[in-house]
Protein backbone atom coordinates (compact mmCIF):
# COMPACT_ATOMS: atom_id res chain seq x y z
CA UNK A 1 0.00 0.00 0.00
CA UNK A 2 1.14 3.51 -0.67
CA UNK A 3 0.33 6.71 1.17
CA UNK A 4 -0.01 9.35 -1.54
CA UNK A 5 -0.99 12.42 0.43
CA UNK A 6 -1.43 13.47 3.98
CA UNK A 7 -3.31 16.54 5.09
CA UNK A 8 -3.00 17.85 8.62
CA UNK A 9 -5.23 20.55 9.97
CA UNK A 10 -4.92 21.81 13.54
CA UNK A 11 -3.09 18.62 14.41
CA UNK A 12 -0.37 18.99 17.10
CA UNK A 13 1.81 21.91 15.95
CA UNK A 14 0.51 21.83 12.36
CA UNK A 15 -2.02 24.51 11.37
CA UNK A 16 -2.62 23.44 7.82
CA UNK A 17 -0.24 21.25 5.92
CA UNK A 18 -0.51 19.19 2.79
CA UNK A 19 2.21 16.60 2.13
CA UNK A 20 2.66 14.65 -1.09
CA UNK A 21 4.78 11.54 -0.90
CA UNK A 22 6.69 11.21 -4.15
CA UNK A 23 9.13 8.40 -3.43
CA UNK A 24 8.94 5.10 -1.55
CA UNK A 25 11.22 6.63 1.06
CA UNK A 26 10.74 10.01 2.64
CA UNK A 27 13.22 11.55 5.03
CA UNK A 28 11.86 14.25 7.32
CA UNK A 29 14.72 16.35 8.54
CA UNK A 30 14.57 19.15 11.13
CA UNK A 31 15.75 20.40 14.47
CA UNK A 32 14.26 19.11 17.70
CA UNK A 33 10.64 19.89 18.50
CA UNK A 34 9.67 20.97 14.96
CA UNK A 35 6.99 18.36 14.26
CA UNK A 36 8.73 15.36 12.74
CA UNK A 37 7.40 12.82 15.21
CA UNK A 38 4.03 14.54 15.13
CA UNK A 39 3.73 13.70 11.46
CA UNK A 40 4.56 10.05 12.05
CA UNK A 41 2.06 10.05 14.89
CA UNK A 42 -0.64 11.15 12.44
CA UNK A 43 0.16 8.15 10.24
CA UNK A 44 0.20 5.86 13.27
CA UNK A 45 -3.28 7.10 14.18
CA UNK A 46 -4.57 6.38 10.69
CA UNK A 47 -3.29 2.83 10.96
CA UNK A 48 -4.24 1.95 14.52
CA UNK A 49 -6.47 4.73 15.89
CA UNK A 50 -3.98 4.74 18.74
CA UNK A 51 -1.05 6.95 19.55
CA UNK A 52 1.83 5.66 21.64
CA UNK A 53 2.39 9.19 22.95
CA UNK A 54 -1.01 10.72 23.62
CA UNK A 55 -3.45 9.68 26.28
CA UNK A 56 -6.21 12.07 25.24
CA UNK A 57 -7.36 13.49 21.95
CA UNK A 58 -7.11 16.93 23.47
CA UNK A 59 -3.30 16.67 23.32
CA UNK A 60 -3.48 15.94 19.60
CA UNK A 61 -5.45 19.03 18.71
CA UNK A 62 -3.51 22.25 18.08
CA UNK A 63 -3.41 24.26 21.29
CA UNK A 64 -6.50 26.44 21.68
CA UNK A 65 -8.27 24.90 18.69
CA UNK A 66 -11.55 22.98 19.03
CA UNK A 67 -10.86 20.27 16.50
CA UNK A 68 -8.12 18.88 14.37
CA UNK A 69 -8.09 16.68 11.31
CA UNK A 70 -5.88 14.07 9.71
CA UNK A 71 -6.81 13.17 6.16
CA UNK A 72 -5.00 10.85 3.80
CA UNK A 73 -5.20 9.31 0.41
CA UNK A 74 -4.03 5.74 0.37
CA UNK A 75 -3.41 3.55 -2.62
CA UNK A 76 -4.18 -0.10 -2.14
CA UNK A 77 -4.26 -2.95 -4.62
CA UNK A 78 -8.02 -2.70 -4.60
CA UNK A 79 -8.04 1.04 -5.37
CA UNK A 80 -7.57 4.43 -3.78
CA UNK A 81 -9.24 5.21 -0.47
CA UNK A 82 -9.70 8.46 1.42
CA UNK A 83 -9.28 8.24 5.16
CA UNK A 84 -9.99 10.96 7.68
CA UNK A 85 -9.98 11.31 11.44
CA UNK A 86 -11.48 14.31 13.18
CA UNK A 87 -10.16 14.84 16.68
CA UNK A 88 -11.93 17.10 19.14
CA UNK A 89 -10.65 18.63 22.33
CA UNK A 90 -14.01 18.30 24.06
CA UNK A 91 -15.76 15.33 22.57
CA UNK A 92 -15.37 12.06 20.76
CA UNK A 93 -13.42 11.64 17.59
CA UNK A 94 -15.08 10.62 14.37
CA UNK A 95 -13.63 8.71 11.45
CA UNK A 96 -14.61 8.63 7.84
CA UNK A 97 -13.89 6.46 4.85
CA UNK A 98 -14.25 7.87 1.34
CA UNK A 99 -16.07 10.86 2.75
CA UNK A 100 -18.59 8.82 4.68
CA UNK A 101 -18.61 8.96 8.47
CA UNK A 102 -18.37 5.48 9.95
CA UNK A 103 -20.68 4.41 12.74
CA UNK A 104 -18.20 1.94 14.12
CA UNK A 105 -14.58 2.98 14.48
CA UNK A 106 -13.77 -0.70 14.07
CA UNK A 107 -14.51 -0.40 10.37
CA UNK A 108 -11.69 2.11 10.03
CA UNK A 109 -9.05 -0.31 11.26
CA UNK A 110 -7.09 -2.56 8.98
CA UNK A 111 -7.39 -0.28 5.95
CA UNK A 112 -3.99 1.28 6.39
CA UNK A 113 -1.21 -0.74 8.00
CA UNK A 114 1.98 0.60 9.49
CA UNK A 115 4.82 -0.59 11.64
CA UNK A 116 6.23 2.03 13.95
CA UNK A 117 9.83 1.88 15.10
CA UNK A 118 11.22 4.51 17.42
CA UNK A 119 14.03 4.66 19.93
CA UNK A 120 11.38 4.21 22.60
CA UNK A 121 10.95 0.68 21.31
CA UNK A 122 13.99 -0.42 23.28
CA UNK A 123 11.49 -0.40 26.15
CA UNK A 124 10.01 -3.47 24.50
CA UNK A 125 12.99 -5.35 25.88
CA UNK A 126 13.77 -3.32 28.96
CA UNK A 127 10.38 -2.04 30.05
CA UNK A 128 7.54 -3.54 32.02
CA UNK A 129 5.26 -6.31 30.71
CA UNK A 130 2.62 -3.72 29.89
CA UNK A 131 4.90 -2.34 27.13
CA UNK A 132 4.98 -5.75 25.51
CA UNK A 133 1.23 -6.29 25.88
CA UNK A 134 0.65 -2.93 24.30
CA UNK A 135 2.90 -3.73 21.38
CA UNK A 136 1.18 -7.06 20.87
CA UNK A 137 -2.27 -5.50 21.06
CA UNK A 138 -1.39 -2.81 18.53
CA UNK A 139 -0.13 -5.43 16.10
CA UNK A 140 -3.20 -7.60 16.62
CA UNK A 141 -5.52 -4.68 16.05
CA UNK A 142 -4.03 -4.21 12.61
CA UNK A 143 -4.20 -7.87 11.73
CA UNK A 144 -7.64 -8.56 13.16
CA UNK A 145 -9.58 -5.31 13.60
CA UNK A 146 -12.27 -7.07 15.64
CA UNK A 147 -9.59 -7.52 18.29
CA UNK A 148 -9.87 -3.82 19.13
CA UNK A 149 -13.48 -4.46 20.07
CA UNK A 150 -12.69 -7.58 22.08
CA UNK A 151 -9.94 -5.80 23.98
CA UNK A 152 -12.17 -2.87 24.77
CA UNK A 153 -14.82 -5.25 26.06
CA UNK A 154 -12.25 -7.04 28.18
CA UNK A 155 -11.01 -3.82 29.71
CA UNK A 156 -14.54 -2.74 30.53
CA UNK A 157 -15.33 -6.03 32.24
CA UNK A 158 -12.05 -5.76 34.11
CA UNK A 159 -12.78 -2.24 35.36
CA UNK A 160 -16.31 -3.21 36.37
CA UNK A 161 -15.15 -6.30 38.17
CA UNK A 162 -12.44 -4.34 39.98
CA UNK A 163 -15.00 -1.77 41.07
CA UNK A 164 -17.23 -4.53 42.44
CA UNK A 165 -14.33 -6.20 44.26
CA UNK A 166 -13.39 -2.86 45.77
CA UNK A 167 -16.94 -2.28 47.00
CA UNK A 168 -17.07 -5.71 48.52
CA UNK A 169 -13.60 -5.59 50.02
CA UNK A 170 -13.57 -6.72 53.61
CA UNK A 171 -13.68 -3.47 55.56
CA UNK A 172 -10.43 -2.12 56.90
CA UNK A 173 -9.79 -2.82 60.57
CA UNK A 174 -10.35 0.75 61.59
CA UNK A 175 -13.81 0.77 60.04
CA UNK A 176 -16.70 -0.70 61.86
CA UNK A 177 -18.16 -3.78 60.25
CA UNK A 178 -21.56 -2.15 60.14
CA UNK A 179 -20.15 0.37 57.69
CA UNK A 180 -19.49 -2.17 54.97
CA UNK A 181 -22.14 -0.72 52.72
CA UNK A 182 -22.16 -3.56 50.24
CA UNK A 183 -22.53 -7.13 51.40
CA UNK A 184 -20.90 -9.54 48.94
CA UNK A 185 -23.14 -10.21 45.96
CA UNK A 186 -21.86 -13.58 44.83
CA UNK A 187 -24.41 -13.86 42.02
CA UNK A 188 -23.20 -10.66 40.44
CA UNK A 189 -19.54 -11.54 40.92
CA UNK A 190 -20.06 -14.94 39.32
CA UNK A 191 -21.56 -13.26 36.25
CA UNK A 192 -18.62 -10.86 35.93
CA UNK A 193 -16.30 -13.87 36.35
CA UNK A 194 -17.99 -15.67 33.51
CA UNK A 195 -17.71 -12.63 31.26
CA UNK A 196 -14.09 -12.03 32.20
CA UNK A 197 -13.28 -15.65 31.36
CA UNK A 198 -15.26 -15.72 28.12
CA UNK A 199 -13.84 -12.48 26.72
CA UNK A 200 -10.42 -13.02 28.30
CA UNK A 201 -10.21 -16.35 26.53
CA UNK A 202 -10.70 -14.64 23.18
CA UNK A 203 -7.87 -12.23 24.00
CA UNK A 204 -5.54 -15.03 25.09
CA UNK A 205 -6.16 -17.22 22.06
CA UNK A 206 -5.59 -14.38 19.64
CA UNK A 207 -2.40 -13.31 21.36
CA UNK A 208 -1.11 -16.88 21.32
CA UNK A 209 -1.93 -17.20 17.64
CA UNK A 210 -0.08 -14.06 16.59
CA UNK A 211 3.03 -14.88 18.65
CA UNK A 212 3.11 -18.31 17.12
CA UNK A 213 3.34 -16.77 13.67
CA UNK A 214 5.65 -13.94 14.64
CA UNK A 215 8.23 -15.95 16.59
CA UNK A 216 9.84 -17.83 13.69
CA UNK A 217 10.01 -14.63 11.61
CA UNK A 218 11.70 -12.76 14.46
CA UNK A 219 14.11 -15.63 14.94
CA UNK A 220 15.00 -15.58 11.28
CA UNK A 221 15.66 -11.84 11.24
CA UNK A 222 17.60 -11.88 14.44
CA UNK A 223 19.89 -14.46 12.98
CA UNK A 224 20.25 -12.59 9.74
CA UNK A 225 21.20 -9.34 11.48
CA UNK A 226 23.47 -10.79 14.11
CA UNK A 227 25.24 -13.09 11.65
CA UNK A 228 23.48 -16.30 12.67
CA UNK A 229 25.25 -16.80 15.96
CA UNK A 230 22.38 -16.09 18.30
CA UNK A 231 19.08 -17.85 18.76
CA UNK A 232 16.17 -15.57 19.59
CA UNK A 233 13.04 -17.07 21.08
CA UNK A 234 9.81 -15.16 21.48
CA UNK A 235 7.44 -16.89 23.84
CA UNK A 236 3.97 -15.98 25.00
CA UNK A 237 3.55 -16.46 28.74
CA UNK A 238 -0.15 -16.03 29.44
CA UNK A 239 -1.33 -15.54 33.01
CA UNK A 240 -3.97 -18.20 32.42
CA UNK A 241 -2.26 -21.22 30.95
CA UNK A 242 -3.32 -22.16 27.48
CA UNK A 243 -3.02 -25.91 27.54
CA UNK A 244 -5.02 -26.98 24.58
CA UNK A 245 -6.36 -24.45 22.19
CA UNK A 246 -9.98 -25.17 23.03
CA UNK A 247 -12.00 -22.13 24.07
CA UNK A 248 -14.03 -24.09 26.61
CA UNK A 249 -10.98 -25.56 28.29
CA UNK A 250 -9.28 -22.19 28.44
CA UNK A 251 -12.39 -20.65 30.00
CA UNK A 252 -12.53 -23.44 32.50
CA UNK A 253 -8.87 -22.98 33.44
CA UNK A 254 -9.56 -19.26 33.76
CA UNK A 255 -12.48 -19.80 36.14
CA UNK A 256 -10.50 -22.31 38.19
CA UNK A 257 -7.65 -19.87 38.61
CA UNK A 258 -10.12 -17.15 39.64
CA UNK A 259 -11.44 -19.52 42.26
CA UNK A 260 -7.94 -20.18 43.52
CA UNK A 261 -7.14 -16.50 43.84
CA UNK A 262 -10.56 -15.51 45.21
CA UNK A 263 -9.38 -14.70 48.71
CA UNK A 264 -6.41 -12.69 47.53
CA UNK A 265 -8.67 -10.80 45.13
CA UNK A 266 -11.16 -9.99 47.87
CA UNK A 267 -8.37 -8.82 50.07
CA UNK A 268 -6.71 -6.62 47.46
CA UNK A 269 -9.95 -5.51 45.83
CA UNK A 270 -8.60 -6.09 42.34
CA UNK A 271 -8.55 -8.74 39.62
CA UNK A 272 -5.41 -10.86 39.78
CA UNK A 273 -6.17 -13.31 36.99
CA UNK A 274 -6.36 -12.71 33.27
CA UNK A 275 -4.61 -11.46 30.14
CA UNK A 276 -4.03 -8.03 31.67
CA UNK A 277 -1.23 -9.86 33.46
CA UNK A 278 0.24 -11.62 30.43
CA UNK A 279 3.90 -11.47 29.53
CA UNK A 280 5.89 -11.95 26.35
CA UNK A 281 9.34 -13.34 26.94
CA UNK A 282 12.37 -12.73 24.76
CA UNK A 283 15.35 -14.97 25.24
CA UNK A 284 18.65 -15.01 23.35
CA UNK A 285 20.46 -18.32 23.60
CA UNK A 286 18.09 -19.15 26.42
CA UNK A 287 19.03 -16.16 28.52
CA UNK A 288 16.37 -13.49 29.12
CA UNK A 289 17.20 -10.69 26.72
CA UNK A 290 16.68 -8.06 29.38
CA UNK A 291 19.60 -9.43 31.34
CA UNK A 292 21.60 -10.49 28.36
CA UNK A 293 22.15 -7.28 27.23
CA UNK A 294 24.38 -5.04 25.49
CA UNK A 295 22.46 -2.19 23.94
CA UNK A 296 23.56 -3.45 20.56
CA UNK A 297 21.99 -6.84 21.13
CA UNK A 298 18.79 -5.33 22.40
CA UNK A 299 18.67 -3.09 19.34
CA UNK A 300 19.17 -6.09 17.12
CA UNK A 301 16.30 -7.80 18.87
CA UNK A 302 13.94 -4.88 18.45
CA UNK A 303 14.92 -4.48 14.81
CA UNK A 304 14.29 -8.18 14.27
CA UNK A 305 10.85 -7.84 15.89
CA UNK A 306 9.98 -4.89 13.67
CA UNK A 307 11.08 -6.67 10.51
CA UNK A 308 9.04 -9.67 11.62
CA UNK A 309 6.03 -7.41 12.09
CA UNK A 310 6.46 -6.01 8.59
CA UNK A 311 6.62 -9.47 7.07
CA UNK A 312 3.75 -10.81 9.13
CA UNK A 313 1.45 -7.94 8.20
CA UNK A 314 2.46 -8.30 4.58
CA UNK A 315 1.74 -12.04 4.67
CA UNK A 316 -1.64 -11.69 6.35
CA UNK A 317 -2.91 -8.50 4.74
CA UNK A 318 -1.44 -9.33 1.37
CA UNK A 319 0.14 -5.90 0.88
CA UNK A 320 3.30 -4.39 2.33
CA UNK A 321 2.58 -2.03 5.24
CA UNK A 322 4.22 1.33 5.79
CA UNK A 323 7.29 1.58 7.96
CA UNK A 324 7.73 4.55 10.29
CA UNK A 325 11.25 5.06 11.56
CA UNK A 326 11.36 7.72 14.23
CA UNK A 327 14.95 8.74 14.99
CA UNK A 328 16.15 5.15 15.03
CA UNK A 329 18.04 4.91 11.80
CA UNK A 330 20.93 7.05 12.96
CA UNK A 331 21.23 4.84 16.02
CA UNK A 332 21.84 1.72 13.97
CA UNK A 333 25.33 0.89 12.80
CA UNK A 334 26.00 0.61 9.09
CA UNK A 335 25.62 -3.17 9.08
CA UNK A 336 22.13 -2.97 10.58
CA UNK A 337 21.18 0.01 8.43
CA UNK A 338 22.04 -2.06 5.38
CA UNK A 339 20.10 -5.09 6.59
CA UNK A 340 17.12 -2.88 7.00
CA UNK A 341 17.64 -1.29 3.61
CA UNK A 342 17.94 -4.69 1.93
CA UNK A 343 14.72 -5.81 3.48
CA UNK A 344 12.55 -2.88 2.71
CA UNK A 345 13.95 -2.08 -0.72
CA UNK A 346 11.27 -0.12 -2.47
CA UNK A 347 8.49 -2.42 -1.43
CA UNK A 348 7.74 -0.95 1.98
CA UNK A 349 6.98 2.74 1.89
CA UNK A 350 9.10 4.23 4.64
CA UNK A 351 8.93 7.54 6.51
CA UNK A 352 12.11 8.41 8.35
CA UNK A 353 12.79 11.27 10.77
CA UNK A 354 16.19 12.65 11.62
CA UNK A 355 17.86 15.78 12.95
CA UNK A 356 20.71 15.58 10.48
CA UNK A 357 21.31 13.79 7.23
CA UNK A 358 24.98 13.15 8.00
CA UNK A 359 24.55 9.75 9.54
CA UNK A 360 22.78 8.25 6.56
CA UNK A 361 24.17 5.85 4.10
CA UNK A 362 24.55 7.50 0.72
CA UNK A 363 22.24 4.86 -0.79
CA UNK A 364 19.42 5.91 1.46
CA UNK A 365 19.79 9.56 0.55
CA UNK A 366 19.95 8.95 -3.15
CA UNK A 367 16.65 7.16 -3.39
CA UNK A 368 14.70 9.31 -0.94
CA UNK A 369 12.44 12.30 -1.02
CA UNK A 370 13.81 14.78 1.52
CA UNK A 371 11.42 17.11 3.33
CA UNK A 372 12.37 19.81 5.81
CA UNK A 373 10.26 20.26 8.92
CA UNK A 374 10.32 23.58 10.71
CA UNK A 375 7.86 24.80 13.32
CA UNK A 376 4.95 22.81 12.00
CA UNK A 377 5.64 23.59 8.37
CA UNK A 378 6.99 21.29 5.73
CA UNK A 379 8.94 22.28 2.68
CA UNK A 380 10.64 20.35 -0.08
CA UNK B 1 -27.63 18.75 29.27
CA UNK B 2 -26.89 15.39 27.66
CA UNK B 3 -26.06 15.51 23.98
CA UNK B 4 -25.83 19.30 23.85
CA UNK B 5 -22.37 20.72 23.16
CA UNK B 6 -21.27 24.22 24.19
CA UNK B 7 -22.09 25.67 20.76
CA UNK B 8 -25.59 24.28 20.62
CA UNK B 9 -26.16 25.35 24.21
CA UNK B 10 -25.17 28.88 23.32
CA UNK B 11 -27.48 28.89 20.30
CA UNK B 12 -30.39 27.63 22.41
CA UNK B 13 -29.74 30.23 25.10
CA UNK B 14 -29.59 33.07 22.57
CA UNK B 15 -32.75 31.84 20.89
CA UNK B 16 -34.64 31.86 24.18
CA UNK B 17 -33.35 35.31 25.10
CA UNK B 18 -34.65 36.71 21.81
CA UNK B 19 -38.20 35.37 22.28
CA UNK B 20 -40.99 37.50 23.77
CA UNK B 21 -41.28 37.19 27.52
CA UNK B 22 -44.66 35.41 27.31
CA UNK B 23 -43.13 32.60 25.25
CA UNK B 24 -40.37 32.10 27.76
CA UNK B 25 -42.92 32.11 30.54
CA UNK B 26 -44.92 29.41 28.76
CA UNK B 27 -41.83 27.29 28.22
CA UNK B 28 -40.82 27.59 31.87
CA UNK B 29 -44.34 26.67 32.92
CA UNK B 30 -44.36 23.66 30.63
CA UNK B 31 -41.03 22.43 32.03
CA UNK B 32 -42.28 22.86 35.57
CA UNK B 33 -45.51 21.01 34.85
CA UNK B 34 -43.66 18.19 33.16
CA UNK B 35 -41.45 17.85 36.19
CA UNK B 36 -44.39 17.93 38.59
CA UNK B 37 -46.73 15.71 36.64
CA UNK B 38 -44.55 13.13 35.01
CA UNK B 39 -43.41 10.43 37.34
CA UNK B 40 -42.93 6.70 37.05
CA UNK B 41 -45.62 4.10 36.56
CA UNK B 42 -45.95 2.20 39.82
CA UNK B 43 -46.08 -1.13 38.01
CA UNK B 44 -43.57 -0.96 35.16
CA UNK B 45 -41.59 2.22 35.96
CA UNK B 46 -42.09 3.69 32.51
CA UNK B 47 -42.47 7.48 32.49
CA UNK B 48 -46.09 8.33 33.14
CA UNK B 49 -48.28 11.26 34.16
CA UNK B 50 -50.68 8.86 35.87
CA UNK B 51 -49.86 6.49 38.74
CA UNK B 52 -50.30 3.61 36.29
CA UNK B 53 -49.15 4.13 32.70
CA UNK B 54 -51.20 3.75 29.55
CA UNK B 55 -49.49 0.51 28.54
CA UNK B 56 -50.13 -1.14 31.91
CA UNK B 57 -53.76 0.00 31.79
CA UNK B 58 -54.38 -1.17 28.22
CA UNK B 59 -56.70 -4.18 28.29
CA UNK B 60 -55.90 -5.25 24.73
CA UNK B 61 -52.26 -5.99 25.54
CA UNK B 62 -51.02 -9.42 26.54
CA UNK B 63 -50.65 -9.37 30.33
CA UNK B 64 -48.66 -12.63 30.41
CA UNK B 65 -45.58 -11.29 28.65
CA UNK B 66 -43.16 -8.74 30.08
CA UNK B 67 -40.42 -7.12 28.08
CA UNK B 68 -37.58 -5.90 30.30
CA UNK B 69 -35.66 -2.81 29.17
CA UNK B 70 -33.06 -0.53 30.73
CA UNK B 71 -34.70 2.77 30.06
CA UNK B 72 -37.98 4.47 29.13
CA UNK B 73 -36.39 5.45 25.83
CA UNK B 74 -36.22 1.76 24.96
CA UNK B 75 -39.95 1.40 25.55
CA UNK B 76 -40.53 4.23 23.11
CA UNK B 77 -38.19 2.65 20.54
CA UNK B 78 -39.89 -0.74 20.82
CA UNK B 79 -43.36 0.80 20.65
CA UNK B 80 -42.43 2.42 17.35
CA UNK B 81 -41.96 -1.04 15.83
CA UNK B 82 -45.65 -1.88 16.62
CA UNK B 83 -44.41 -5.46 16.81
CA UNK B 84 -44.77 -6.08 20.51
CA UNK B 85 -48.08 -6.48 22.27
CA UNK B 86 -47.17 -7.38 25.82
CA UNK B 87 -46.24 -5.30 28.86
CA UNK B 88 -42.93 -3.76 29.90
CA UNK B 89 -40.70 -3.40 32.88
CA UNK B 90 -38.17 -0.56 33.01
CA UNK B 91 -35.11 -1.32 35.14
CA UNK B 92 -33.93 2.27 35.29
CA UNK B 93 -30.37 1.55 34.18
CA UNK B 94 -27.85 -1.26 34.00
CA UNK B 95 -25.66 -2.98 36.55
CA UNK B 96 -22.43 -1.00 36.55
CA UNK B 97 -20.25 -1.15 39.68
CA UNK B 98 -18.07 1.67 38.33
CA UNK B 99 -21.05 4.00 38.44
CA UNK B 100 -22.21 2.66 41.78
CA UNK B 101 -25.14 0.90 40.09
CA UNK B 102 -25.89 -2.44 41.68
CA UNK B 103 -29.05 -4.57 41.52
CA UNK B 104 -30.42 -2.62 44.50
CA UNK B 105 -30.33 0.61 42.54
CA UNK B 106 -32.48 -0.89 39.79
CA UNK B 107 -36.14 -1.94 39.76
CA UNK B 108 -35.22 -5.61 39.90
CA UNK B 109 -36.90 -6.67 43.14
CA UNK B 110 -40.13 -5.14 41.86
CA UNK B 111 -39.81 -7.18 38.68
CA UNK B 112 -39.25 -10.43 40.57
CA UNK B 113 -42.28 -9.70 42.74
CA UNK B 114 -44.35 -8.94 39.68
CA UNK B 115 -43.39 -12.19 37.97
CA UNK B 116 -43.89 -14.11 41.19
CA UNK B 117 -47.37 -12.76 41.82
CA UNK B 118 -48.82 -12.74 38.35
CA UNK B 119 -49.26 -15.40 35.75
CA UNK B 120 -46.33 -14.54 33.48
CA UNK B 121 -45.60 -16.90 30.60
CA UNK B 122 -42.52 -15.18 29.20
CA UNK B 123 -40.07 -12.47 30.17
CA UNK B 124 -38.19 -11.01 27.23
CA UNK B 125 -34.89 -9.36 28.02
CA UNK B 126 -34.36 -6.51 25.54
CA UNK B 127 -31.14 -4.98 26.75
CA UNK B 128 -28.22 -3.68 24.71
CA UNK B 129 -25.33 -6.13 24.28
CA UNK B 130 -22.71 -4.06 26.11
CA UNK B 131 -20.87 -5.85 28.91
CA UNK B 132 -23.06 -4.04 31.44
CA UNK B 133 -26.15 -5.04 29.47
CA UNK B 134 -24.98 -8.62 29.33
CA UNK B 135 -24.40 -8.75 33.08
CA UNK B 136 -27.81 -7.24 33.74
CA UNK B 137 -29.52 -9.69 31.39
CA UNK B 138 -27.81 -12.68 33.00
CA UNK B 139 -28.45 -11.41 36.51
CA UNK B 140 -32.15 -10.78 36.00
CA UNK B 141 -32.40 -14.03 34.05
CA UNK B 142 -31.03 -16.03 36.97
CA UNK B 143 -33.50 -14.50 39.39
CA UNK B 144 -36.49 -15.10 37.12
CA UNK B 145 -35.76 -18.53 35.75
CA UNK B 146 -37.38 -20.38 38.70
CA UNK B 147 -40.67 -18.62 37.89
CA UNK B 148 -41.01 -18.37 34.15
CA UNK B 149 -39.50 -18.71 30.71
CA UNK B 150 -36.86 -16.04 30.06
CA UNK B 151 -35.80 -15.14 26.53
CA UNK B 152 -33.57 -12.47 25.09
CA UNK B 153 -33.90 -10.61 21.86
CA UNK B 154 -31.47 -11.51 19.11
CA UNK B 155 -28.82 -8.90 18.62
CA UNK B 156 -27.70 -8.20 15.14
CA UNK B 157 -27.55 -4.67 16.41
CA UNK B 158 -24.60 -2.37 15.79
CA UNK B 159 -21.76 -3.18 18.11
CA UNK B 160 -22.06 -1.38 21.38
CA UNK B 161 -25.27 0.01 19.96
CA UNK B 162 -28.20 1.19 21.98
CA UNK B 163 -31.73 0.08 21.36
CA UNK B 164 -32.56 3.72 20.94
CA UNK B 165 -30.43 3.97 17.81
CA UNK B 166 -31.41 0.69 16.23
CA UNK B 167 -33.74 1.19 13.31
CA UNK B 168 -37.24 -0.16 13.54
CA UNK B 169 -36.75 -3.03 11.12
CA UNK B 170 -33.69 -4.29 13.01
CA UNK B 171 -35.50 -4.05 16.31
CA UNK B 172 -38.57 -5.85 15.03
CA UNK B 173 -36.38 -8.62 13.64
CA UNK B 174 -34.48 -8.84 16.92
CA UNK B 175 -37.78 -9.27 18.72
CA UNK B 176 -38.90 -12.05 16.40
CA UNK B 177 -35.61 -13.91 16.59
CA UNK B 178 -35.45 -14.04 20.36
CA UNK B 179 -34.12 -17.17 22.03
CA UNK B 180 -34.26 -18.69 25.45
CA UNK B 181 -31.66 -17.61 27.98
CA UNK B 182 -29.26 -20.42 28.90
N1 LIG C 1 -1.40 20.09 20.68
C1 LIG C 1 -0.33 20.80 20.31
N2 LIG C 1 -0.47 22.08 19.87
C2 LIG C 1 0.61 22.80 19.49
N3 LIG C 1 1.87 22.33 19.53
C3 LIG C 1 2.08 21.09 19.96
C4 LIG C 1 1.00 20.26 20.37
N4 LIG C 1 1.48 19.06 20.74
C5 LIG C 1 2.82 19.15 20.58
N5 LIG C 1 3.18 20.36 20.11
C6 LIG C 1 4.53 20.82 19.82
O1 LIG C 1 5.14 19.97 18.88
C7 LIG C 1 6.52 19.95 19.11
C8 LIG C 1 7.04 18.56 19.19
O2 LIG C 1 7.00 18.02 17.94
P1 LIG C 1 7.64 16.61 17.64
O3 LIG C 1 7.50 15.70 18.77
O4 LIG C 1 7.11 16.19 16.32
O5 LIG C 1 9.18 17.01 17.55
P2 LIG C 1 10.30 16.39 16.63
O6 LIG C 1 10.42 17.24 15.42
O7 LIG C 1 10.04 14.96 16.44
O8 LIG C 1 11.54 16.64 17.56
P3 LIG C 1 12.67 15.64 18.09
O9 LIG C 1 13.74 15.71 17.09
O10 LIG C 1 13.05 16.26 19.37
O11 LIG C 1 12.07 14.29 18.25
C9 LIG C 1 6.78 20.68 20.40
O12 LIG C 1 7.27 21.96 20.10
C10 LIG C 1 5.43 20.75 21.03
O13 LIG C 1 5.28 21.90 21.82
MG1 LIG D 1 10.74 13.26 17.47
ZN1 LIG E 1 -46.68 0.85 33.45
Amino acid sequence: MYLKTLHLRHFRNYREQQVEFLAPKTILVGENAQGKSNLLEAVELLATLRSHRALRDRELVLDNAQAGQIAAQLERDSGTVDLAITLRSNSRRTVSLNGETLKRQLDFLGIMNAVQFSSLDLDLVRGSPSERRNWLDTLLTQLEPVYAYILQQYNTVLRQRNALLKQQRSPHETWRVAEAAHPPDSTQLAIWDAQLAAIGCRVIRRRARVIERLAPLAQHWHQAISGSRELLEVRYAPNVQLGEDDPLLVQQAFLEKLQMRAIAEQHQGTTLVGPHRDEVEFTINQTPARQYGSQGQQRTLVLALKLAELKLIEAIVGEPPLLLLDDVLAELDLNRQNKLLDTIQDRFQTLITTTHLGSFDAQWLKSSQILTVEAGQISM
Amino acid sequence: MPGVGPKTAQRLALHILKRPEADVQALAQALLEAKQQVGFCSICFHLSAEPVCEICRASNRDPHTICVVADSRDVIALERTREYEGKYHVLGGLISPMDGMGPDQLNITQLVRRVNKQDIKEVIMAISPSVEGETTTLYVGQLLKPFTKVTRIAFGLPMGGDLEYADEVTLARAMEGRRELE
